[in-house]
C-alpha cells in the first residue's frame, strides 16, 4: 500500500473556506491532500493540471464554488466548461481520468470537504502510482 | 484538364478584375505546389493553377490580410479550408468583409485519402465541383476500442517518435497567438527527446484545440515522425459537440464555447456533480 | 498591388536536403512553408526547416563586416576586411607555416562553396586543415 500524493487546488472565496471550516469543526480527513489555495477555480488552466501530473501527484482535485456563487461571477464557468474536456483528454490519453476531481465546495459545507478529500483519497489508492503507470 | 480545374480557373477569371487578388494553388518548378496570389496583372498565371495537394491557405489569407486590412481579396477554399478561414474570423484574426469564399468540393479520391467527414463547403456563395459525403475516420473508431492500458501504450508509442519540430503548431490554422504555450520553459521543457511522458506539449496542444480544430488534417500531414494527433483532437471535437453544441467553422454567427458563460441546460451536459 | 509567392529552395541546414517555400510578400520574406509534394522531405521538416527564414531579417545579423580597431569593433568595408583578413593570413602564414592555418567551413555554405573553400585551403594556403561543422 502506497500513500498517494494528492494535491488540490481551492478557490480562495469558497472552498479553502469550507477547508477551514472543516479543520475548526475537527472533522478527520485524510491528509494526503496537499492544498493550493487558487484566486479562483478558473485560475486553473488544462497545464498547470497537466503539469502537477509531471511532477509526479497521483492525483489532482479542483474545488470551487457552485456555479452561481462564483465570487467573479462567471470565473467557475471556466472551470466548468474546460475540466470536462481535460478529463476527455486524460481519458483519450490512456490516463485514468479518475485522477482529476472537480466539485463545488462552498464555505459552509465543512463536512462536504472532508467527506470530498476522503473519498477521492480512497479512489486514488485504489489506483497504481501515477509516475510507475508512465514509465 | 480536369473539369474541376476547367471550371475553378474559369470562376477565378469571372472574379479576377473585381479584387486585389485571389489565393489559389500554382504549380511551380518541378511540379511542386504552393499557395500563390493570382492578380489581374497577370492573368496568364492562371495556366499554372493547381487543385492538389491542399495547402494551409488560410494561414496565407491572414498573412496578407495583416499587411493589407483594407484588400479585397477571394480565396479558393476547400470545406476545411473554410472551416478553419470561419474560425479564425471568429476569433478575430481578420474580417472576412471583403472577402469572397470560392467553395472547392473535394472529389472523392481526395476524401479518400484525407479521410475527411466534411470535405464541403457551406458558407461560400460560389462553389466548383459537386459535393460527396464525408467518410468516418477508422483510427478514432480503433483508439477508442482499446482499453486504458492499450491507449496509454499507444500514445506511449507514437509520442516517442516527436522531434518537437513544432510543424505541427506551426501549419495549424488554429494556432495563431502571439505567445505560445508550448514555447514556455514551464510547461514544455526544453532539451528533452524523446519528450517524458505524459506528453506536454501533445496534451497542451490538444486542450488547446478544443472547439477550434476544424479536421483539416495539416498537422499529421507535415508530421515527419507521422503520429496522428488530430485524431485526439476529433475525438473531443465530439464531446465539444455533445456538451456545448459546437462544431468549429459550421455556423457563422455561433461564438465557440471558451467565449461564453455557460448557456442554460449546458451544465448538466458536462458530467460534473451537482 | 499585392504580390505574394512561395520560393522554392532547398532547407541550408544539414544535408538531407529537405524542400521548403519561403514565402515572399511584397518582396519581404515572412515565413515558410513545408514543399508536400516534394520527393524529399513530402511535407515534412524539423525546427531548424520551419525557423529557416528567421536570420534573414533578423535585428542581430550582421550585414556589414565588423573590424577591430582599438579593442573596438567598427563597420568597415568589404574590400578593407577582405584585405585585412588576406594581409593577417599571409602573415601567419610566412612566419608559422601553412599548417598554422585551419579552416572551418559550414553545413549553411552551398556544395560549391565548400569546394571552393578546400581549395583555397589546399591550394592557397597549402594546408590540409579543413573541416566542417556537420560533421557527425
Amino acid at each position: 500500500m502506497y500513500e498517494p500524493k494528492i494535491i488540490g487546488f481551492l478557490c480562495n472565496w469558497c472552498s479553502y473556506r469550507g477547508a477551514d471550516t472543516a479543520g475548526m469543526a475537527r472533522m478527520k480527513y485524510p491528509p494526503n491532500v496537499k492544498i493550493i489555495r487558487v484566486p479562483c477555480s478558473g485560475r486553473i488552466s488544462p497545464e498547470l493540471v497537466l503539469r502537477t501530473f509531471r511532477e509526479g501527484a497521483d492525483g489532482v482535485m479542483v474545488l470551487g464554488c457552485h456555479i452561481g456563487d462564483c465570487h467573479y461571477s462567471t470565473g467557475n464557468h471556466r472551470t466548468a466548461k474546460r475540466m470536462p474536456v481535460l478529463k476527455k483528454l486524460l481519458e483519450y490519453s490512456g490516463i485514468e481520468s479518475e485522477r482529476l476531481y472537480i466539485n463545488w465546495v462552498s464555505a459552509a459545507e465543512g463536512e462536504k470537504f472532508a467527506t470530498v478529500i476522503k473519498d477521492f483519497t480512497e479512489q486514488i489508492s485504489a489506483l497504481p502510482p501515477f509516475v510507475e503507470t508512465m514509465k | 484538364m480536369s473539369d474541376r480545374l476547367s471550371s475553378l480557373r474559369e470562376t477565378i477569371e469571372k472574379i479576377l478584375p473585381d479584387v486585389d487578388g485571389v489565393i489559389a494553388l500554382r504549380t511551380g518548378p518541378g511540379g511542386i505546389v504552393a499557395p500563390y496570389l493570382f492578380s489581374k496583372e497577370h492573368p496568364g498565371e492562371l495556366a499554372e493553377l493547381a487543385l492538389w495537394p491542399k495547402e494551409p491557405v488560410p494561414d496565407t489569407l491572414k498573412i496578407i490580410l495583416r499587411a493589407h486590412p483594407d484588400a479585397k481579396l477571394a480565396i479558393v477554399c476547400r470545406g476545411c479550408e473554410e472551416r478553419g478561414i470561419v474560425e479564425m474570423f471568429k476569433h478575430a484574426q481578420f474580417s472576412l468583409e471583403n472577402v469572397t469564399l470560392i467553395g472547392l468540393q473535394c472529389d472523392q479520391q481526395e476524401v479518400e485519402s484525407c479521410q475527411c467527414f466534411k470535405p464541403f463547403t457551406v458558407h461560400a456563395k460560389l462553389t466548383v465541383g459537386q459535393p460527396v459525403e464525408g467518410v468516418r475516420d477508422p483510427l478514432m473508431a480503433k483508439v477508442m476500442a482499446m482499453s486504458q492500458p492499450e491507449k496509454l501504450a499507444f500514445w506511449k508509442e507514437e509520442f516517442s517518435h516527436c522531434i518537437k519540430c513544432y510543424g505541427c503548431r506551426n501549419i495549424c490554422p488554429q494556432c495563431f497567438c502571439n505567445i505560445c504555450a508550448l514555447e514556455d520553459e514551464k510547461w514544455v521543457e526544453t532539451g528533452r527527446l524523446p519528450m517524458p511522458n505524459p506528453s506536454m506539449y501533445h496534451m497542451v496542444r490538444a486542450m488547446h484545440m478544443t472547439a477550434k480544430c476544424v479536421g483539416c488534417h495539416e498537422c499529421e500531414e507535415t508530421c515527419p515522425a507521422d503520429i496522428p494527433m488530430a485524431v485526439q483532437f476529433r475525438l473531443i471535437a465530439r464531446d465539444v459537440k455533445e456538451m456545448f453544441n459546437y462544431e468549429p467553422g459550421a455556423v457563422m454567427d455561433q461564438k465557440p464555447p471558451q467565449l461564453l458563460v455557460l448557456e442554460e441546460g449546458e451544465y448538466e451536459n458536462t458530467g460534473l456533480p451537482h | 498591388m499585392i504580390e505574394y509567392k512561395n520560393v522554392l529552395t532547398t532547407c541550408p541546414y544539414c544535408g538531407t536536403g529537405c524542400a521548403l517555400h519561403l514565402q515572399v510578400l511584397d518582396e519581404k520574406l515572412v515565413g515558410v512553408l513545408p514543399a508536400k509534394n516534394h520527393v524529399v522531405s513530402e511535407g515534412g521538416l524539423c525546427i531548424k526547416g520551419w525557423n529557416a527564414h528567421a536570420f534573414v531579417n533578423h535585428a542581430d545579423r550582421l550585414t556589414k563586416p565588423l573590424v577591430r580597431r582599438n579593442g573596438k569593433l567598427e563597420e568597415a568595408t568589404w574590400d578593407e576586411a577582405l584585405t585585412l583578413v588576406a594581409q593577417k593570413l599571409g602573415e601567419v602564414k610566412t612566419q608559422s607555416g601553412p599548417d598554422s592555418v585551419a579552416i572551418l567551413t559550414s553545413a549553411k555554405c552551398t556544395n560549391e562553396e565548400n569546394y571552393l573553400l578546400q581549395k583555397f585551403a589546399r591550394a592557397v594556403i597549402g594546408t590540409n586543415n579543413i573541416d566542417h561543422c556537420a560533421r557527425l
